[in-house]
């Protein structure tokens, strides 16, 4: 694919009205303001005079605290599903058969460690509701429409991804349908980027997402994965009133961008290996274990576990 | 019997009952770590103090204590007070032999814990929480191999640091990872890490995330304000049942400003996480000791009274 089409690929992921359910999700953010931690928690003598925090400090310290704590803890699956899927495309397919069902195995491998790590049951669910989302836009929202010949544009056709993909794809929304797996919002982007082949290589120039230059295949996707997450949070704002949408598209501009490429920087390396690869010595698992997957906001957990518990809500998770 | 020979900080516990009392085929340890039986429990009820001298551990410790409970015994789980981690000092003499591979950065302090609970059997650990002081590096692994029909209680709990000399969250790194497993199946696995913001990156990337961030880094003290003291118990099997239930009845009552906790059900609702945060040590104590009264029936009085003192 070339890097026209890939442009123009990650204008269509990036675009807010893509199906794919998150408008219904706001990662714990509603239930953080109902109980209660968008005003002064504890107001100390010393600070009676400076004036309160306002809604957009609270927003972005949300904003950082709940990315920072996916970042680490989803980023590795979009890493490992990717790669996953990016390296079985590479490779000559002799044995179709043998090649998918080797593929789909390894996937709902890290769906279910996913599903293990991921303690809190909103959370989970959340998830799984975007990630088959994701498949079924896919199937549905990228293959090639049936239209009558003359609305075809001449010129360049949109490549279509490869059959294998799509094949791979509607197998593991098979498996989902069937219960047989759960479908994970970050395996199921990390298959989504790499059916796509979002980007052809290192060398090509991206006039339009300059930011994304030094990055690589997999890193592109985990990178535009945080933003999905960082521009969800902010329209969840907006829709729960803390903040207006002046304000959130100023935050999106000024704000995302340092705290995504922080994050970036942090955790994109990082794997699932320590806890997927069973067989390793002792040794490796235990450095892994420093490397893996890990949850590192307990208050975020806590509030955002509590979502169901209010008296009245408008988000699912 | 072949007598093992022991390395030092490690521990074994190995627990039958003969069908009509619990007794300890093995019961094991060796400096620093210090295992002891004590207290006149029930018949079918075990109790295990897992202590370290000095009363917590120094720089580059490292205890591994294996543990199985066989024929449906029960053994609970406790430890002496708070442990206490002090200050990583890489290059220190330790007084424990280094983890076998070893692969934290110099002066961690770790802990590792593998339980094997046969069917019918259950374990309870009921220990006190983690302080970690300033500079201090804690790492645990704890790994639970359950049978469809064993039960487990398992608490694990951290503070801030020494809150009373105003010493909080200055610790460098505290890891807790839990795996649970039933019938070879992994149901959980809970992986808390709490550290400074730099530790995964180069210190050359840290700097220029430090200035892509605007210099300004949330600290941990204000991720986690107004709470001091977070727990995270993991219940699964027959003998916790009663206890899930009542609990996420409870869970619908408002959670008081000093304190929040949830529930998420794991495993077909055969287990639950519980997650507590508080603003000081002593409430989550007095919530734990309400919260999970119902192992009085299955512990004893005495025994369950021996957690939360």
């Amino acid at each position: 694919m070339d890097s026209d089409h890939e442009a123009y690929i990650l204008l269509l992921l990036s675009d807010s009205n893509l199906p794919t359910g998150s408008f219904v999700a706001s990662a714990g953010l509603e239930s953080y303001v109902t109980h209660g931690f968008f005003t002064d928690l504890a107001p100390t003598a010393g600070q009676v005079t400076a004036p309160p925090p306002d809604k957009m400090v609270y927003t972005v310290n949300f904003l950082r605290d709940s990315l920072s704590s996916y970042a680490r803890s989803a980023l590795p699956f979009v890493l490992d599903a990717h790669v996953v899927v990016e390296d079985a495309l590479k490779k000559p397919q002799a044995a179709p058969e043998d090649w998918l069902d080797s593929t789909l195995r390894r996937l709902v491998e890290l769906d279910e460690l996913y599903e293990a790590t991921t303690l809190n049951h909103v959370a989970r669910r959340a998830s799984r509701n975007q990630g088959v989302a994701l498949l079924t836009l896919f199937s549905k929202g990228f293959s090639e429409p049936q239209l009558p010949l003359h609305l075809h544009r001449p010129g360049p056709l949109a490549p279509q991804p490869e059959a294998s993909a799509a094949k791979l794809a509607d197998r593991l929304k098979l498996l989902v349908r069937r219960e047989e797996t759960h479908g994970h919002l970050p395996i199921c982007w990390g298959v989504l980027t790499a059916a796509l082949q979002l980007s052809s290589g290192a060398d090509d120039s991206y006039p339009l997402f300059d930011a994304f230059s030094s990055y690589t295949q997999p890193e592109r996707s985990q990178y535009l994965h945080l933003f999905l997450q960082a521009r969800s949070l902010l329209s969840s704002s907006v829709r729960l009133n803390t903040i207006g949408p002046y304000a959130a598209q100023q935050l999106l501009l000024h704000a995302v961008r340092p705290v995504v490429d922080f994050e970036m920087w942090r955790c994109k390396r990082l794997t699932t290996a320590s806890v997927t690869s069973q067989h390793s010595s002792p040794k490796t698992q235990d450095e892994d274990a420093l490397l893996g997957p890990a949850m590192t906001w307990p208050l975020g957990e806590i509030l955002a576990a509590r979502h169901d518990l209010q008296h009245s809500r408008i988000f699912n998770s | 019997m072949a007598i093992h020979h022991i390395q030092p900080g490690h521990g074994r516990i190995v627990v039958h009952n003969d069908g009509y009392s619990n007794h300890f085929s093995e019961l094991s340890s060796s400096y620093p770590l210090k295992l002891l039986s004590a207290g006149t429990p029930p018949r079918n009820v075990s109790m295990v103090y897992a202590l370290t001298y000095g009363g917590g551990l120094a720089s580059g410790d490292h205890t591994e204590t294996v543990i199985e409970v066989h024929d449906g015994a029960r053994l609970a789980m406790f430890s002496q007070g708070s442990t206490k981690v002090s200050k990583a000092r890489p290059g220190h003499p330790r007084r424990s032999a280094p983890a076998k591979s070893n692969p934290e950065p110099a002066g961690t302090a770790s802990q590792k814990l593998a339980v094997h609970v046969a069917s019918g059997g259950a374990f309870f650990l009921l220990a006190d929480p983690v302080t970690c002081f300033r500079d201090a590096r804690y790492h645990r692994t704890q790994v639970v191999h359950l049978a469809r029909d064993s039960s487990v209680v398992l608490l694990d709990w951290m503070t801030s640091g020494r809150k009373a000399s105003s010493e909080e969250w200055e610790f460098t790194s505290y890891q807790s990872r839990v795996d649970v497993y039933v019938d070879g199946r992994r149901i959980a696995e809970e992986n808390m890490l709490v550290e400074g913001p730099y530790s995964f990156c180069t210190a050359q990337e840290a700097a220029k995330g430090f200035h892509v961030s605007g210099g300004a880094l949330r600290s941990r003290c204000e991720r986690t304000k107004p709470y001091s003291c977070y727990a995270t118990v993991i219940l699964y099997g027959e003998l916790v049942h009663e206890t899930l239930r009542r609990l996420s009845v409870a869970r619908h009552n408002a959670s008081s400003p000093r304190l929040s906790w949830s529930m998420s059900s794991i495993c077909e609702g055969r287990g639950c996480i519980v997650k507590i945060g508080a603003e000081e040590t002593e409430d989550v104590r007095v919530w734990l000791r309400q919260a999970l009264s119902e192992l009085e029936g299955v512990l004893g009085v005495d025994v369950y009274r021996q957690a939360f003192r």
